[in-house]
């Protein structure tokens, strides 16, 4: 094929791009199309790479719009041929639309609890992992590269020396702020992996100055932490939910076991947290044991406690106002609204550790926890997402990795990517 | 006034009764929910009451340990041993002085339960387990030496103590203590073969030597099975064999110990460690079960692709009087598979025909279709035709229709094909024959020996002359009647010989051609070659181009996910 008929059928023979409508009718030349509209419903060929193509025409400068509660989250992106390629390569379902068909929708779009949000720049993502973390071990690692969405991986030294300033938006995925290695010190006693871990995070914490691991984790904790003051967008998963706050509410407090600072934990720490510093919750009681890989009672499911396990079900997503609430309704964006549970070190969070003002944006009905949280702090907000892969319910150290173009309409990874696009609106002025 | 009293005592004695109940409840309780410190004030107030209550001082014991205040349990465990110096106390005792590291005071607890138990390795097990689980193994060593000392039993301790010495790099010593172990008590089997598992490569030598030294065939039993665990079968089986030759006539159930072992894996070296002991096994068996055990070793070999020792066995069988007809049929039915395996189709044959009126229906159709097969491979197609004209089979049309298709007979072997359907045979015959009547299909024509030619020479083996036949035959054709599709298959057996460059033009040539089918395949394999010599974003670019080319293409799955994998989005597997 000569390039120019390449050329050609890259503009209009896209796979997956249909006419107006769902009809498949081509527009007739007469009316140009200068739209693509992604639906984000059952329609849709590859929901988690939609956000990729949306993300990808921020980076090349041009504008898009989130409509939010409209065909599940559809975007609105210009119908350029570079957009079109973009999206059949990826296998992204999209329909030519014209001006006064985008008018059409948008008029639909006033009558009902749906709006229009505006996505202006791509955020310059950071994800937090050590130099040798797994590759397939962190979800959100796995959808920014199955979407196609750049990032900078960022550590210890980074987040110390005060490079949080030139990202947008900070992943955390399963660190354990606290310092005490996921508390696996005793269970994985002699692992390679372990070893290496603890070696590693020794040797950091040396030499950025630090006496000891824990101590080392509370200051990178109080710099994310001021990163969100700032205006940073963070989001969070598993581990790293629960420990960023204890690290960042036990400040002059030892939580930390012998094993990683070398004196026990203070057994009256739970009397001198100082919860005001933390983001999301407050006044829970300390796992003691340094045996337990459990920290807090924050999390509700307390998977590594044979006693204390609560078994897996299903979270619902909460519905809000497109209109007044356009944060909310951006971050549960979704085709699905009951979503199965999933597992982390930290799987949920017990609603009576939530302090007020939280936005609780999804829980499972009955449960007295939420599984997905988010709220303000300064110029910035935060969210929390339970567990640790939303399609590896039970995951295990040493698990298979997921391979997300099996699960390429995975209702749980949606929520992750819709964390990844939200910063993106953030020039409209937000009425939550 | 007197029964009245007797109710009083009585009512008193429920009531303390189902205090102490509700009190190690709600100890229980605190320490389910975490409540490390609360539970231990529960059963301390329980044992102020109750001083002797062992279940209550092994709970404060429990509580005590993760809030690292276990010196606290010196005072009640005391009191305890006052009232009641019972194993059990005894025990806690141990732990306690043991944390607090007071050997001394261990070691009187130690011996006051000796005192009691004078045979039992307890005392001393419980001694060095605390100090163990303390990190401290000169101290567990100690105690199950002295252990070994005191109770006269070279023995005693043997699995303690080769779990020690493994945990302190000391292989040869492990060993020595794990035969003691086994020899004692053989269920320790399992628990030797965790630990001894785990022994890095650096180290194993030095334990296999110590294994089974002095003619000690429990020993050598468990070297085997180590071996077999560590990847090394046929090691493992010789191993067995060399110990059991020079033991004489026993040890069947040491040899089905290591069968057993063998059947975690399909491996060739499984296999042929598999026929290897098997052979053992049947030397010491009798009559019809001996050429039972035979038979399957003959089929092991076999399947381990060592067909000259699979014949040397079956050709005893066939002199077997103890074999039964049933035996005999199955022993020169493996060895007409063997035969065919080994090219020798003739001798095949005349056994076959030989053994056809005795075999059933479905061995004698399963065994010409193996000899068929035999007969195409050396190029006598007449002779594998006519074993199956008889046979109506999907299994028999599939082979027949290659056969067709081998003589150049296309309209015929698209009408086998096509009868034999999409299911018949293994995944890799039944994609084949599928992707041949697509070949078929295009071509359109009826009669074309040269394609027969090309691909019968695909078949034997010829690559190099199948793929020049290709390429002759292909610009003979249009491209959209088969011509683009020979080059792609010419392209891909230049691929599968390591032709790449000459693979890469004729691919490239068929996408040039843009007949749809083909050249969305072509651009497929031409990118599964750019990855496969390092050229990762030359791959990138064909990948996207087949996309947005030719979007309705069936290999559109593949290609993306072959985009995702040379991009990095999805782990490569």
């Amino acid at each position: 094929m000569k390039r120019r008929d390449f050329v050609r059928a890259a503009a209009v023979g896209v796979a997956g791009i249909r006419g107006a409508g769902d009809s498949g009718i081509r527009i007739a030349p007469s009316r140009r199309s200068t739209w693509l509209l992604v639906p984000m419903d059952e329609t849709q060929g590859d929901h988690l790479k939609a956000y990729g193509v949306t993300f990808r025409v921020l980076e090349r400068g041009s504008k898009a719009e989130w409509f939010l509660n409209y065909r599940n989250g559809s975007f609105l992106l210009p119908a350029d041929t570079t957009t079109q390629r973009d999206a059949a390569v990826a296998g992204v379902s999209a329909t030519l639309l014209d001006d006064g068909q985008a008018a059409e929708i948008r008029a639909e779009l006033a009558q009902g609890n749906m709006d229009a949000v505006p996505l202006e720049k791509a955020p310059k993502v950071a994800v937090y992992a050590p130099p040798n973390a797994a590759p397939w071990d962190d979800a959100v690692t796995m959808a920014l590269q199955y979407a196609g969405i750049a990032f900078d991986k960022v550590w210890d030294p980074e987040v110390i020396g005060d490079r949080l300033r030139t990202y947008d938006w900070l992943h955390l995925h399963h660190e354990d702020f606290t310092g005490q290695y996921s508390k696996f010190y005793l269970t994985y006693a002699g692992a390679p992996w372990l070893q290496e871990m603890v070696d590693r995070n020794q040797r950091t914490a040396r030499q950025l100055g630090f006496a000891n691991v824990p101590a080392e984790k509370k200051a990178v904790a109080r710099t994310i932490s001021a990163f969100v003051e700032r205006g940073g967008f963070l989001f969070a998963m598993c581990t790293a939910t629960e420990t960023l706050d204890l690290a960042l509410a036990s400040d002059g407090v030892d939580i930390a076991a012998s094993f990683a600072d070398g004196t026990p934990m203070d057994v009256a720490a739970a009397d001198k947290m100082k919860w005001d510093r933390a983001l999301a919750f407050q006044n829970a009681r300390l796992e003691l044991s340094p045996s337990m890989a459990v920290y807090s009672e924050i999390d509700g499911h307390q998977v590594n406690s044979p006693d204390r396990r609560q078994p897996l079900g299903a979270f619902t997503l909460f519905n809000f106002s497109a209109k007044i609430d356009p944060v909310p309704t951006m971050l549960v964006q979704n085709h699905r609204q009951v979503i199965p549970d999933f597992y982390g070190l930290t799987t949920s969070f017990n609603k009576t550790a939530l302090k007020p003002g939280v936005t609780v944006l999804a829980d499972e009905p009955g449960a007295p926890w939420a599984k997905y949280i988010h709220g303000e702090r300064g110029q910035g907000t935060w969210t929390f997402l339970g567990g640790h892969d939303p399609e590896d319910p039970q995951h295990q150290v040493g698990d298979a990795p997921t391979d997300l173009s099996t699960h390429p309409h995975s209702p749980g990874y949606r929520l992750i990517l819709n964390n990844v696009l939200f910063p993106a609106a953030k020039k409209k002025e937000l009425k939550t | 006034m007197i029964r009245v009293g007797i109710f009083a005592l009585v009512a008193l004695g429920v009531a303390t009764a189902a205090s102490a109940q509700d009190a190690t409840t709600r100890a229980l309780e605190l320490e389910r929910r975490g409540d490390y410190a609360g539970a231990a004030s529960a059963w301390r107030t329980h044992l102020a009451a109750r001083p002797d209550d062992l279940s209550a001082l092994m709970g404060l014991e429990r509580a005590l340990t993760p809030l690292g205040r276990l010196a606290e349990m010196i005072a009640p465990m005391q009191a305890a041993v006052q009232h009641d110096p019972s194993p059990g106390v005894l025990g806690v005792a141990i732990r306690v002085w043991t944390a607090a590291r007071q050997p001394d005071s261990a070691r009187v607890a130690v011996e006051r339960w000796a005192a009691l138990e004078p045979a039992s390795e307890m005392p001393y097990q419980e001694w060095g387990l605390s100090a163990y689980s303390a990190r401290d193994r000169t101290s567990a060593k100690a105690a199950y030496v002295l252990g070994r000392q005191k109770l006269g039993r070279p023995d005693a301790m043997a699995a303690e103590l080769g779990q020690l010495a493994a945990a302190e790099g000391d292989y040869a010593g492990a060993a020595r203590e794990w035969s003691l172990a086994l020899r004692k008590v053989p269920g320790y089997r399992g628990a030797a073969l965790g630990i001894l598992g785990q022994v890095p490569p650096a180290g194993r030598s030095a334990l296999l030597r110590e294994l089974g030294k002095d003619g000690d065939l429990a020993g050598d039993r468990l070297a085997a099975a180590l071996l077999i665990r560590w990847g090394e079968p046929l090691a493992g089986a010789k191993r067995i064999t060399a110990a059991l030759t020079a033991a004489g006539n026993g040890g069947v159930d040491a040899l089905q110990e290591v069968l057993d072992d063998l059947r975690t894996s399909s491996t060739a070296e499984h296999y042929a460690a598999r026929a290897m002991v098997l052979e053992l096994m049947g030397d010491r068996a009798q009559g019809p079960q001996r050429a039972r055990i035979r038979l399957e070793a003959a089929q092991a070999y076999a399947d381990a692709g060592d067909q000259t020792a699979a014949r040397r066995l079956l050709a005893t069988l066939a002199g077997d009087p103890a074999a039964t007809p049933s035996m005999a049929a199955s022993a020169t039915s493996t060895l007409v598979s063997v035969l065919v395996d080994e090219g020798g189709v003739e001798e095949a044959d005349r056994r076959f025909r030989e053994l056809a009126p005795i075999l059933g229906a479905e061995d004698r159709q399963r065994l010409a279709l193996r000899l068929a097969l035999g007969w195409i491979r050396t190029g006598r197609l007449a002779q594998a035709d006519s074993l199956l004209v008889a046979d109506s089979s999907v299994d028999a049309q599939a082979v027949r229709g290659r056969i067709a298709l081998y003589r150049g007979d296309l309209a015929l072997a698209r009408t086998m094909l096509t009868e034999a359907g999409p299911f018949t045979g293994d995944r890799p015959a039944a994609t084949e024959r599928i992707s041949i009547l697509g070949l078929l299909q295009v071509i359109e024509e009826d009669s074309l020996p040269a394609l027969g030619d090309a691909l019968y020479r695909l078949e034997r083996r010829d690559s190099a002359g199948a793929a020049t036949a290709l390429m002759q035959l292909a610009p003979t054709l249009a491209p959209d009647h088969g011509g683009s599709e020979l080059l792609l298959m010419a392209g891909r057996v230049h691929a599968g010989t390591g032709h790449n460059a000459e693979a890469e033009r004729l691919y490239r040539t068929v996408v040039e051609q843009g007949v749809p089918a083909s050249a969305a395949a072509a651009e497929f394999a031409l990118a599964g070659l750019l990855l496969k010599t390092a050229r990762k974003e030359l791959a990138i670019a064909a990948l996207e181009h087949l996309l947005v080319t030719w979007p309705t293409s069936a290999v559109v799955p593949q290609a993306r996910r072959l985009l995702d994998v040379a991009r990095g989005a999805v782990p490569a597997t």
